[in-house]
């Protein structure tokens, strides 16, 4: 894998942005003004800690950061260096120890359950490594699942747009046990982008697939951000993964150690090499 | 929110899961099956009875019987035949049909009776073609004159007998013999309830059957312009004292009434045990949905985190009990109806003759039905809904957290259910407020409170109980009784819950033994001392033994005592009261009913022995006089003679020629009594005893350590019946163990593809898992034995002493209970050990 940044392909029909900005969108439970004006979600002095005494560790140290709408930022870092930590306390799965995470003009530490409910169904998007599709339903009924759930139907025609994107064809009227990795992940990022978030966050969404299948999920979400212009948190420890993006925070110990902009592979390799 | 997603994905979860869907189904299914059933067959023969007496009693229009002062279960006194003659002279009458029944058995080439499976046997006077009582010919022409006979068809059928057939019949006063000349029914049925039936014309029933010139009953039909009302004033008037003329209705429902009393004990108890068996059902649903809940954990977690609220999730995981809950209620109903029918089946089968019964399915069944089986697995879905609705989003990709968001603090709530269960249970079997309802309620639903409390607290002794039980499987089997032992001890909550229902069922069988041993050892040590009697001859006929009986045994010389023992209803103070009569001066040899006062041989005419009970409740002492209302209208004033304290033979005891001076009826004895004389050697008396007694099948000859020896087979029948009605929960419960086990062999594929890989062979797999269930099904019977026989144990005491004096405990019961336990548990393993044993190891290592 070499290509940087991919351009968009020619076969792959051309896209409408989405209907409305992920900013415009009415917020729900909008409480204060975030202080990251113009960011699509971050975090101020962002601790968490587990255990106590000699046994505390420190999975978040003091991290302050913010991520760019319309942009695709990868976070890295070795095993145990807090990155996942991260992004489960920016999407409001996991709950700080004190600072603050956002996402757009919401501080999602004033949310109750109930808000950060609808907060996840309507604003976010999340992508994982593995398990990402409920095995009961077919890769159609995955995909339109968060609009389901809110009881709404969405915005058909866009909706629509998303799926012939993932190219799954009849395979759609399937249940994800019958659908290669590869394919479960297609879904996977086209469940994220048809609810159109103002944020999609995806936590190693391509550890578990071959690397030929990886670019191409890879590719799709680079797509999504540079045509659609969505906004995209992944974390990786993946070099070439990590290149796609337009930004790569690095963490380290549960802070943030470096930052890098439209990097290559090799970049990315060089500044690991230096980094251990 | 969509209400419509949440049914969605409920739907698809069912769909997607058969097997687990299907195994909650059956437990749900079988439990209401019960129900429906118990239901379907009290209402069928209730109606059926209703039916076939409404259809016999359709041509009677009016009956003439013996009048009684008050209500008892006594036979009415029989009456005059002559009395249809002036009857028959009534204007408005058409037909007089005197009925009669009495004593008569067939006898068969071989020189011995023919004995019906379990009814009575009966000879009736049957007018023939003009005849009104219901009896209706199946083939030939009715008898007329001693030498001709009719019989039922269904024992016709049983013994190959056919019209033009000649053969023997026994009665009270000798042997006669006649032809066939008709097989008979009642109504459309080819059996009159089971009974072996002898139909003979009115003026040979009289002779044969030694009825002395008196009847039953004399029905009448009217002509078809009369006015039913007058024509029974008109005979009304001619009747004499102590007879009484009643509507055919009024004589249908009476006879309609008795019956449904019995359906309504009969339906009653098995609706208990169809309760208890939606009980234990409902721990299976509840501890299936729990572990269901922990394997879709990741997927509810998605759910969360792409969006659902905690209440979609719960109400998603309560859609799908309810969907489910549904479709097993509807297959319950189906299910119970067939059940019904299979019984009602079987009691023919076994001869009870029942005619065409109908099928009732009535609107109160069915709301019932859907009470019971949706009621259940709601309740049982309560406690995972709200689990499910607990899991944290973040569970998705950290599964860990969510198995401790999903942990509650069962304990205490274990111990308080636990406590309160029990004390409810004591209060309502010695407090007993509210009488027997607030007995029944407090003491039924203090069990199930309690049996909830131990099912939740014994999760803290799983670990080491189970460890203990495991120790000899593990010495015996090596490294797969070691995993089976791990296995089972690792996951001590979820041990105690698939043990659980089993528990139930061992505690209640454990509580039922308890009581029964306590029982027939309180009846043997009662018998022993108060019969001091050889022998006891008991009645087979339903009908009474004839006065001959005791008159015959009274005439052999080996025998130094004899009474037979009779028996009257009469009132004291407005209560009804059974009156026993005995020959005082032989009684005295017989028993030893632990006289208190007074004394028993003197008992003169007019004169009386009292339990002590009613005696202080009426403040009676020697001397003290009671004014007696017989049911037939005569009275009289008793002097007590004697005061006793053991209840074996009734609270009220009277001399023959006491009763013989007020009744009116021929003498029928319940039973007699005898006494070898002193020195005579027993095996002398048995020969002479048993060869007396030859000529009377229809009595029983026991020597006294028979006599008790079926006493006590009597509660072991009781004790048996009880452990067969608990079969159908015992087996659910067996089918949860198996539905657990094969949830965890399917949690645990990674782990046994592991163990494969590494060189457990298929036969050792298998044995792991099959020595897991052993263990768990010991653990639930373990438990059940210890709670059951406390349960039984507290019963017995709340039991007053004259019923059960002593407490006594069966090691063998308990030793039963415990091979079947380890039986059960590996029936439960075949198919989660066969499951675990094939699986591809490749596959279940990718597993994740």
């Amino acid at each position: 894998m070499n290509a940087p940044t991919p351009p968009p392909s020619d076969s792959t029909p051309p896209l409408a942005p989405p209907a409305a900005g992920a900013a415009t969108k009415p917020g729900t439970t909008a409480v204060s003004s975030a202080p990251g004006a113009g960011a699509a979600a971050g975090s101020v002095d962002a601790r968490k800690t587990y255990g106590v005494g000699d046994a505390q560790v420190h999975a978040l140290d003091g991290v302050t950061v913010s991520f760019e709408t319309g942009k695709f930022t990868a976070i890295m870092g070795p095993s145990g260096s807090g990155k996942s930590t991260l992004l489960h306390c920016l999407a409001g799965l996991d709950t700080l120890t004190s600072g603050a995470t956002y996402i757009g003009d919401t501080y999602l530490a004033s949310l109750d359950d109930k808000a950060l409910t609808e907060l996840r169904r309507t604003k976010v998007g999340f992508i994982f490594q593995a398990f990402n599709l409920i095995p009961t339903l077919t890769a159609d009924e995955n995909i339109r699942l968060p609009m389901m759930l809110g009881g709404e139907s969405g915005d058909a025609a866009w909706i629509d747009q998303v799926v012939t994107t993932v190219g799954l064809g009849d395979r759609l009227k399937h249940r994800p046990s019958e659908l290669s990795g590869g394919q479960q992940q297609r879904v996977a990022v086209a469940r994220a982008l048809a609810s159109q978030p103002q944020i999609i966050f995806a936590d190693e969404p391509t550890g578990n697939l071959d690397s030929v299948t990886g670019a191409e999920i890879l590719d799709f979400m680079r797509r999504a951000v540079s045509e659609f212009g969505q906004t995209i948190v992944m974390v990786t420890h993946d070099p070439v993964a990590a290149s796609y993006a337009d930004r790569i925070v690095f963490v380290g110990d549960g802070k943030i150690t470096d930052e890098m902009v439209d990097p290559t592979p090799d970049q990315v390799i060089d500044h690991l090499r230096n980094w251990a | 929110m969509s209400a419509g997603s949440t049914a969605l994905i409920a739907r698809k979860s069912i769909r997607a899961r058969w097997g687990r869907t299907l195994a909650i189904g059956l437990a749900i299914t079988a439990g209401v099956s019960f129900v429906v059933g118990s239901f379907v067959l009290a209402d069928s023969l209730r109606a059926t009875f209703n039916q076939l007496f409404e259809e016999l009693g359709q041509d009677v229009d009016l009956e003439v019987r013996g009048a009684q002062e008050f209500d008892t279960d006594d036979a009415r006194d029989p009456i005059d035949v002559a009395i249809a003659d002036d009857v028959a002279a009534v204007e408005g009458v058409a037909i007089v049909e005197p009925t009669l029944q009495r004593y008569a058995q067939l006898i068969g080439d071989d020189g011995d009776v023919i004995t019906p499976a379990g009814g009575p046997t009966l000879g009736v006077s049957w007018l023939g073609d003009d005849g009104i009582q219901g009896v209706t010919i199946k083939e030939g022409t009715p008898p007329v004159g001693p030498d001709q006979l009719a019989i039922d068809k269904a024992t016709a059928d049983t013994e190959n007998l056919d019209v033009g057939d000649t053969i023997a019949y026994l009665t009270d006063v000798g042997t006669f013999e006649g032809t066939i000349t008709a097989t008979v029914g009642l109504g459309s049925g080819d059996s009159f309830g089971g009974a072996q039936l002898v139909a003979l014309d009115l003026d040979t029933a009289l002779v044969h059957f030694g009825a002395n010139g008196m009847v039953d009953a004399i029905d009448i039909a009217l002509v078809d312009d009369a006015e039913q009302a007058s024509v029974q004033r008109a005979i009304a008037e001619i009747l004499p004292p102590r007879t009484e003329v009643v509507t055919g209705e009024q004589v249908a429902e009476e006879t309609a009434d008795q019956v449904n009393e019995f359906v309504n004990v009969f339906g009653t108890g098995l609706l208990i045990f169809a309760f208890i068996t939606a009980f234990v059902s409902a721990f299976i649903i509840n501890n299936v949905f729990q572990i269901t809940i922990g394997q879709r954990l990741r997927e509810l977690a998605l759910l969360r985190a792409v969006g659902a609220s905690a209440k979609q999730v719960r109400r998603m995981i309560t859609f799908e009990a309810f969907a489910l809950g549904v479709i097993a209620t509807v297959a319950g109903i189906a299910g119970g109806v067939l059940v019904a029918r299979g019984l009602i089946f079987a009691f023919d089968a076994a001869g009870a003759g029942f005619p065409d019964t109908t099928t009732v399915l009535a609107a109160r069944t069915i709301v019932m039905a859907a009470l019971v089986g949706v009621g259940i697995t709601m309740l049982s879905v309560i406690v995972p809904a709200r689990k499910a609705g607990r899991i944290p989003p973040v569970a998705a990709l950290r599964p860990e957290v969510g198995f401790a968001a999903m942990r509650a603090r069962r304990i205490v709530a274990g111990v308080v259910l636990t406590l309160a269960g029990g004390a409810l249970f004591m209060v309502g079997l010695f407090v007993r407020p509210g009488g027997t309802v607030g007995l029944i309620a407090l003491a039924g639903g203090g069990a199930l409170v309690l049996f909830l409390g131990v099912a939740s607290v014994s999760s803290t002794i799983a670990r080491p109980v189970t460890r203990v039980i495991g120790w000899p499987i593990e010495k015996l089997f090596k490294m797969p009784g070691a995993l089976a032992r791990e296995n089972v001890a690792r996951a001590p909550r979820r041990t105690s819950s698939s043990a659980a229902a089993l528990m139930v069922g061992v505690a209640l069988v454990s509580a039922t033994a308890v009581f029964a041993s306590s029982l027939r050892s309180s009846l043997v040590d009662t018998l022993e001392s108060a019969i001091t009697a050889d022998y006891i001859v008991t009645d087979q006929s339903f009908q009474g033994l004839s006065p001959v009986v005791s008159e015959t045994l009274a005439e052999v010389p080996e025998l130094e005592a004899v009474t037979p023992v009779r028996a009257i209803s009469g009132q004291v103070e407005g209560d009804t009261k059974n009156f026993g009569a005995v020959d005082a001066v032989s009684f005295e040899k017989l028993v030893d009913p632990d006289l208190k006062a007074g004394s028993i041989a003197d008992l003169g005419l007019d004169e009386l022995l009292v339990h002590v009970d009613p005696a202080s409740d009426l403040d009676l002492e020697v001397g003290s006089t009671v004014d007696v209302l017989y049911q037939n209208g005569v009275t009289g004033t008793l002097t007590v003679a004697g005061i006793y304290g053991d209840a074996t033979f009734g609270n009220w005891l009277i001399g023959l020629d006491t009763l013989e001076n007020v009744s009116t009826a021929p003498a029928r004895d319940f039973f007699v009594i005898g006494k070898l004389g002193e020195g005579v050697d027993p095996a002398d008396g048995d020969a002479a005893v048993f060869a007396a007694m030859e000529p009377y099948p229809q009595a029983n000859v026991q020597t006294n350590a028979e006599f008790l020896a079926s006493q006590e087979a009597q509660i072991n029948q009781l004790l048996i019946i009880i452990t067969l009605l608990l079969a159908f929960a015992i087996a659910i419960a067996i089918l949860g163990i198996s539905i657990t086990l094969a949830l965890g062999v399917f949690e645990r594929t990674r782990e046994i593809g592991l163990l494969r890989a590494v060189g457990m062979n298929k036969r050792q797999t298998r044995r792991s898992v099959r020595w897991e269930a052993v263990i768990v099904s010991m653990f639930g019977a373990l438990i059940g034995i210890v709670l059951g026989t406390f349960l039984g144990v507290v019963l017995s005491l709340a039991v007053p002493d004259d019923v059960i004096s002593t407490l006594a405990f069966n090691p063998m019961i308990i030793g039963l209970i415990l091979i079947a336990a380890v039986i059960a548990g590996l029936f439960a393993a075949l198919y989660p050990s066969y499951k675990a044993s094939n699986m591809n190891v490749l596959e279940a290592i990718a597993t994740e």
